[in-house]
C-alpha cells in the first residue's frame, strides 16, 4: 500500500468551514480587549475602591493627647493636677473560655473587684466593656504582665487633688470624662479643658507608625488657673472650723477669709467636706458649699450697718447715751435683750449687742436709706465671683417694710444672706468705708473700692467692733494674741417651718484684723451647735481667733498690740553687734 | 549617541539608589523623632508626677505633723518674739 502523507490523509484534508476559526480568533480578541479595558479601568478612573482599601490598611487616624490645665493656689502650689492613668478594657470575644482561674483571681485583686463581678463583665454581650477606669499606671503595668488575651489598656487621665478635703468645695472635681462637675473645675471648665488633637499616619504591618501624613487638628493643653486661695490659710481655716464643729457637735459650718486690700478670697472652708480624690457615697450635705450657697438670718452680725448709718447721718455719736429699758414694743412681739440694760452708749449697744438699742437707732432712719445701705453692701444680690451656685439672699423692698420689719431687720431678722455676702459687706469697715470687689482668681494688686460710708464712720465703727472683744464685750474669745481685732457676734434662731425653732441656733462671728490697719476680714458660721454653748461668742469667735492669729502670722503682718519692738534698725538687715545689743537688753 | 544613553542610564541608576537611601533615612529619622516625642511625653508625665509627689510631701497637714511630732517644734507666739522695725 502506498503510504499516505499526513497532509494528504483523507481524514485531515477534510475541510472545515473557514468561519469557525475566524469566530474563535474574534472571540479571543474580544476577551483580550475586555481584559485591557478592565486593567485600564482599575488603574485609572475606577481605582477609588482599591485605593481606599489600601489606605485603610496602612493609614490610621490617631489621637494626640492633651492635658487638662492645672489649678494652682496663689503661691503656685498645686491644688489640682492631671496624671496619666489607664482604662482597663475587656474585649469579650477574645477572652479564652478556658482562662486559668488564678489569672482571674490576680486580675480581681489588682482591680479591687470581686471575681464574680469580673466574670459577669466577661460574659457581657457587648464585645467591649470597661472593667475599670482611671487605674494607676503601676497597677496597669502589673495587669499587662498577666498577659491575659483580650484585656486592653487605654490611655486616659486622672485628676488628683493634693489638698484633699480641706479644699474640696473650692476646687470641686471632674468626672471620668475629664469634665468639671463642681466648684472651680465646673466654673472654669472651658479654660481648663484640653482639646485632644488628631493626626493621620502611615503604619506598617505591625502597627508601628512609619510616616506622618498630616496633622488634622493640633492638640491643645488646657490653661493653668491660679486661684486667690492660699492653701496654708485654707488649711488653717478648715482645721479651725472642723475642730469647732466637732467640739460643739454641730451640724455644719463655714468660714471665709478675705484680703481687705485686694478683695481676694484667701480661704473658703466648709464642713462637712469630702475627699475629692475618692468620691464614694457622696451626699448633698457634703457637697454643699455653705459659705456661698446657704442663706440664713444673720442675727446680730447685722447691727453694725444700721448703727453706722445712724452715725453717718449724724443722728448719734459713739458716746451718745441711750435709754434702753426692758423691752421695746414694736409689732406683734416685744423686742428684748438677753440682759436688761438701763442706759448704754451707742458704742456699748454694739459691744453688748443690744437688740433694743439697735432697733431704737434703726427706727430713727428712713426705710429707704436703710435699704439703700443694705443693697449697696451687697445684700440681696448674688456676689459676682465667677463661682457656681452663689445665692442672692433675701432683702425685701423697703416699700413693704412695716415698722416692726425695719426694727427686726436692724438686728438681722427678716433678712437673709450668705456668709460670703456678710464677710464682703464688712469690708466697708475694714477699708475705711469702701466696699471691695471680691474675686477667687489671683490678682494681688490693690483694688479701688466703692465708697459706701465716710472713713470717719468706718473708723468709729471699727473701734466699736474692737470693744466687742474687750472686757464687757460679747466675744472676749475672739481675741488673737498680739493683734488688735474687732468683730461682731451673732446668734440667730434657725427658721423651722413657719416660725423659729426655740432650740436650734446658728453661731456667727464676723470680724476684721488688725484694727490699726485692717488686712483681713474673717467670717465664721457654725450651724446647730449642741454641746458647750451656742452663742456666737462661745462657738464662732474662738474659730475666728485661731484663724486670725495664724493667718496674720502666715501673711507676715506684724502685731499691733503688746509688740516688743526692741530696736529701731536703720536698715532691715541687723548687724551682729545690734543683735548682741538686743540680747544684752533682754 | 550610545555613550550619552549609557551615561544617562548610570545617572538614572544613581538617582534611583539615592532615592532609596534618602527614603530609608527619612524613615529612620522619623522613627527616632517619634521615639523622642514619646520620650518627651513620658518625661513630661514624670515631671507632673514628681511635682505632685513633692506637693504631697509639702502639704500643710504634713508639715504641721512633722514639725509638732517629729521635730518637737511649737508655734511662735508674739510674747516671745522680737520685732525689728525698719526706720531711722
Amino acid at each position: 500500500m502506498k503510504p499516505v502523507g499526513f497532509s494528504t490523509s483523507p481524514n485531515v484534508v477534510l475541510r472545515l468551514p473557514m468561519w469557525r476559526s475566524r469566530l474563535m480568533l474574534f472571540l479571543l480578541f474580544v476577551a483580550f480587549v475586555a481584559l485591557v479595558i478592565r486593567a485600564f479601568w482599575i488603574q485609572g478612573p475606577g481605582n477609588g475602591f482599591y485605593e481606599a482599601k489600601a489606605v485603610k490598611g496602612v493609614q490610621r487616624e490617631i489621637e494626640m493627647r492633651a492635658t487638662r490645665g492645672k489649678i494652682l493656689d496663689r503661691n503656685g502650689q498645686l491644688i489640682a493636677t492631671s496624671l496619666e492613668a489607664k482604662a482597663v478594657i475587656a474585649y469579650t470575644d477574645n477572652i479564652p473560655a478556658n482562662l486559668a482561674p488564678e489569672k482571674i483571681t490576680q486580675l480581681a485583686k489588682l482591680l479591687e473587684m470581686s471575681e464574680a463581678e469580673i466574670k459577669k463583665r466577661f460574659a457581657d454581650e457587648r464585645n467591649q466593656v470597661f472593667l475599670r477606669r482611671q487605674v494607676d499606671p503601676e497597677i496597669a503595668q502589673q495587669i499587662r504582665r498577666l498577659e491575659i488575651p483580650g484585656i486592653g489598656l487605654n490611655n486616659e487621665y486622672r485628676r488628683h487633688y493634693p489638698e484633699g478635703e480641706a479644699m474640696a468645695h473650692v476646687v470641686g472635681f471632674t468626672n471620668v470624662e475629664d469634665r468639671g462637675q463642681e466648684g472651680i473645675e465646673l466654673a472654669r471648665d472651658k479654660d481648663l479643658a484640653a482639646q485632644p488633637g488628631k493626626r493621620r499616619v502611615v503604619v506598617d504591618r505591625l502597627g508601628r507608625i512609619v510616616n506622618d501624613i498630616a496633622i488634622l487638628q493640633f492638640p491643645q493643653d488646657g490653661q493653668d488657673l491660679q486661684l486667690s486661695i492660699d492653701s496654708k490659710i485654707q488649711y488653717i481655716a478648715y482645721n479651725a472650723l472642723k475642730s469647732a464643729v466637732e467640739k460643739h457637735r454641730a451640724k455644719a459650718g463655714g468660714a471665709v477669709v478675705l484680703d481687705v486690700r485686694t478683695g481676694e478670697i484667701l480661704a473658703l472652708a466648709n464642713w462637712p467636706s469630702y475627699n475629692p480624690n475618692s468620691r464614694k457615697a457622696l451626699t448633698g450635705e457634703q457637697l454643699r458649699n455653705r459659705v456661698l450657697t446657704d442663706t440664713f438670718e444673720p442675727g446680730s452680725t447685722m447691727k453694725p450697718f444700721p448703727v453706722a448709718l445712724a452715725l453717718e447721718q449724724g443722728k448719734v455719736q459713739p458716746e451718745t447715751n441711750m435709754t434702753i429699758g426692758q423691752k421695746l414694743l414694736v409689732g406683734p412681739k416685744p423686742i428684748t435683750d438677753t440682759h436688761p440694760y438701763g442706759m448704754l452708749t451707742v458704742s456699748q449697744v454694739i459691744q453688748k449687742s443690744s437688740n433694743i438699742g439697735t432697733a431704737k437707732l434703726a427706727l430713727q432712719l428712713e426705710p429707704r436709706e436703710m435699704w439703700d445701705l443694705f443693697a449697696a453692701v451687697g445684700f440681696g444680690q448674688a456676689p459676682n465671683i465667677g463661682f457656681p451656685g452663689t445665692v442672692t439672699g433675701r432683702l425685701h423692698p423697703y416699700q413693704k417694710w412695716g415698722q416692726s420689719d425695719q426694727a427686726r431687720m436692724s438686728f438681722g431678722y427678716g433678712i437673709s444672706t450668705s456668709l460670703f455676702q456678710l464677710a464682703r459687706a464688712y469690708t466697708i469697715f475694714a477699708r475705711d468705708g469702701e466696699l471691695v470687689p471680691t474675686t477667687i482668681l489671683r490678682s494681688p494688686d490693690y483694688k479701688p473700692g466703692t465708697r459706701i460710708i465716710t472713713a470717719k464712720t468706718a473708723i468709729e465703727m471699727r473701734n466699736m467692733l474692737e470693744t466687742v472683744t474687750e472686757q464687757g464685750g460679747t466675744a472676749l474669745t475672739a481675741r488673737a494674741e498680739g493683734f488688735r481685732v474687732g468683730g461682731k457676734t451673732g446668734t440667730s434662731h434657725k427658721v423651722e417651718g413657719k416660725g423659729y425653732a426655740s432650740n436650734k441656733y446658728r453661731a456667727i462671728f464676723v470680724g476684721l484684723a488688725p484694727i490699726s490697719a485692717p488686712r483681713i476680714v474673717v467670717a465664721v458660721m457654725v450651724d446647730e451647735p449642741s454641746v458647750g454653748g451656742y452663742f456666737g461668742g462661745q462657738v464662732a469667735a474662738p474659730v475666728f481667733s485661731t484663724i486670725v492669729s495664724e493667718t496674720l502670722r502666715s501673711l507676715n503682718v506684724s502685731p499691733d498690740m503688746n509688740e516688743r519692738t526692741v530696736v529701731q534698725a536703720p536698715e532691715l538687715q541687723p548687724t551682729t553687734s545690734t543683735l548682741q545689743k538686743v540680747a544684752l537688753k533682754q | 549617541m550610545n555613550r550619552a544613553t549609557l551615561s544617562l542610564l548610570v545617572l538614572l541608576l544613581i538617582c534611583a539608589l539615592s532615592l532609596v537611601t534618602s527614603q530609608q533615612k527619612t524613615r529612620k529619622l522619623f522613627v527616632s523623632l517619634e521615639r523622642a516625642q514619646a520620650q518627651e511625653r513620658k518625661l513630661n508625665q514624670e515631671w507632673l508626677r514628681l511635682e505632685f509627689e513633692q506637693r504631697n510631701l509639702s502639704k500643710s497637714a504634713r508639715i504641721r505633723d512633722v514639725a509638732r511630732n517629729q521635730l518637737r517644734m511649737s508655734p511662735i507666739t508674739p510674747d516671745r518674739t522680737l520685732y525689728f522695725k525698719e526706720g531711722l
